[in-house]
């Protein structure tokens, strides 16, 4: 099998993922694009053990989410000012960047204020996973779950009624 | 709710549709040019193993060389540089186990499954220091001889001296734990970046444990 194919292919085509999840866990640039790096090189590495006894989607979102929060722990480790873009995994033409609405920006920021696992668990709720696939991915029961994106819900609806108060 | 969700999924899609990959980092990581930060976190362990098994080596040839061809040498350089060598090995143990327990880490199992892994691991350096702090009241001891006993005032400072670094090293050995994380004296010890992996390690322990029970 040509795994370096295999890998570009992948990566080409659920780009959105690790985007996504490094948008979420990471707010400076720099730091975005070396979580991105170590997300595609444990992509890399993992590849040959992959059996698909799991979804390949599943798969990747497990890697790439426990990159993300491994690499939060780690601290920011800013190298250099910034990247340049040959050295960019990820770049976003400037003609496509869409206008943020004030509810988007907010919605970010609230998750931004969530702890890891539930920031976790709001993203693959948000990216519209059944409950079973989230248990599968976060390895939770799928009760534990419901309970969970019922409680992250409430939580916040109750930021958004308290902003749009103020 | 329903609607954040479709503003995220419309949102993101726009920005999904401008994503361009670079190609030729994406090739560089399959010719493995890239370095990955879990790989350097091997390596530093690998150098630390190294290290300490030089130093071992040291400080046992030293002492097997001393205590079999040199007669008059102190039995109180024999024995303590001895009991570091044991505790320096003890650490090494743990050391290595960490190794084979990081090698057997596997990213791509659930999250909370692989992330209790790495945090334990990682917590687990707490143990190191701990045994490590054993070895302080052996550095007030090795340089004893018999000018100590023939002088009471020397006497009486040095076993001063051994008995406030014996206090403190028992204290810090069963003191140094995860609950005691927030107090002032453990974050002045753990200060500075290269204790923020274990620090925030046993605070993620703490939301892994809270995030697996079902009651929220």
């Amino acid at each position: 099998m040509d795994y370096r194919q295999w890998f570009q292919d992948i990566i080409e085509e659920h780009k959105g993922i690790f985007f996504k999840i490094a948008r979420t866990y990471c707010l400076d640039e720099i730091d975005r694009q070396d979580l991105t790096q170590e997300m595609m090189i444990q992509v890399w590495q993992a590849l040959p053990k992959y059996n698909q006894s799991a979804k390949i989607s599943t798969w990747l979102y497990r890697i790439a989410l426990n990159v993300a929060i491994s690499f939060y722990r780690k601290g920011s480790t800013q190298k250099s000012k910034n990247v340049p873009l040959d050295k960019q995994v990820f770049h976003i033409q400037e003609e496509h960047v869409p206008h943020k609405e004030e509810q988007i920006n907010l919605l970010e920021q609230f998750i931004g204020e969530l702890k890891e696992f539930d920031k976790a668990l709001i993203i693959l709720y948000l990216e519209d996973k059944s409950h079973a696939e989230i248990a599968e991915i976060l390895g939770i029961s799928v009760t534990n779950v419901s309970t969970k994106v019922s409680r992250i819900k409430e939580h916040l609806k109750l930021k958004f009624s308290k902003h749009s108060n103020f | 709710m329903e609607d954040l969700k479709q503003i995220w999924q419309s949102y993101h899609q726009k920005l999904e549709d401008g994503l361009a990959i670079n190609k030729q980092q994406t090739e560089e990581i399959s010719t493995l040019k890239a370095q990955s930060f879990i790989n350097s976190m091997k390596s530093i362990k690998i150098f630390t193993i190294i290290i300490g098994i030089l130093w071992v080596l040291m400080v046992d040839y030293i002492v097997f060389h001393l205590s079999v061809y040199a007669f008059h040498v102190s039995i109180f350089f024999l024995v303590s540089a001895g009991i570091q060598s044991l505790i320096t090995k003890i650490a090494i143990g743990v050391y290595v186990y960490q190794m084979y327990l990081i090698y057997n880490v596997d990213i791509s199992h659930p999250i909370i499954k692989t992330q209790e892994q790495i945090t334990r691991l990682q917590a687990s350096t707490l143990w190191v220091t701990r045994i490590l702090f054993l070895q302080l009241p052996f550095w007030t001891t090795f340089y004893w001889g018999d000018y100590v006993f023939q002088n009471i005032s020397i006497f009486m400072v040095q076993i001063s001296i051994t008995a406030i670094f014996t206090y403190i090293s028992v204290w810090l050995f069963l003191n140094i734990k995860k609950e005691n994380k927030d107090k002032k004296w453990f974050l002045l010890i753990f200060k500075g970046k290269e204790w923020t992996p274990l620090l925030n390690a046993m605070k993620t322990l703490e939301q892994i444990e809270n995030f697996k029970a079902e009651k929220n």
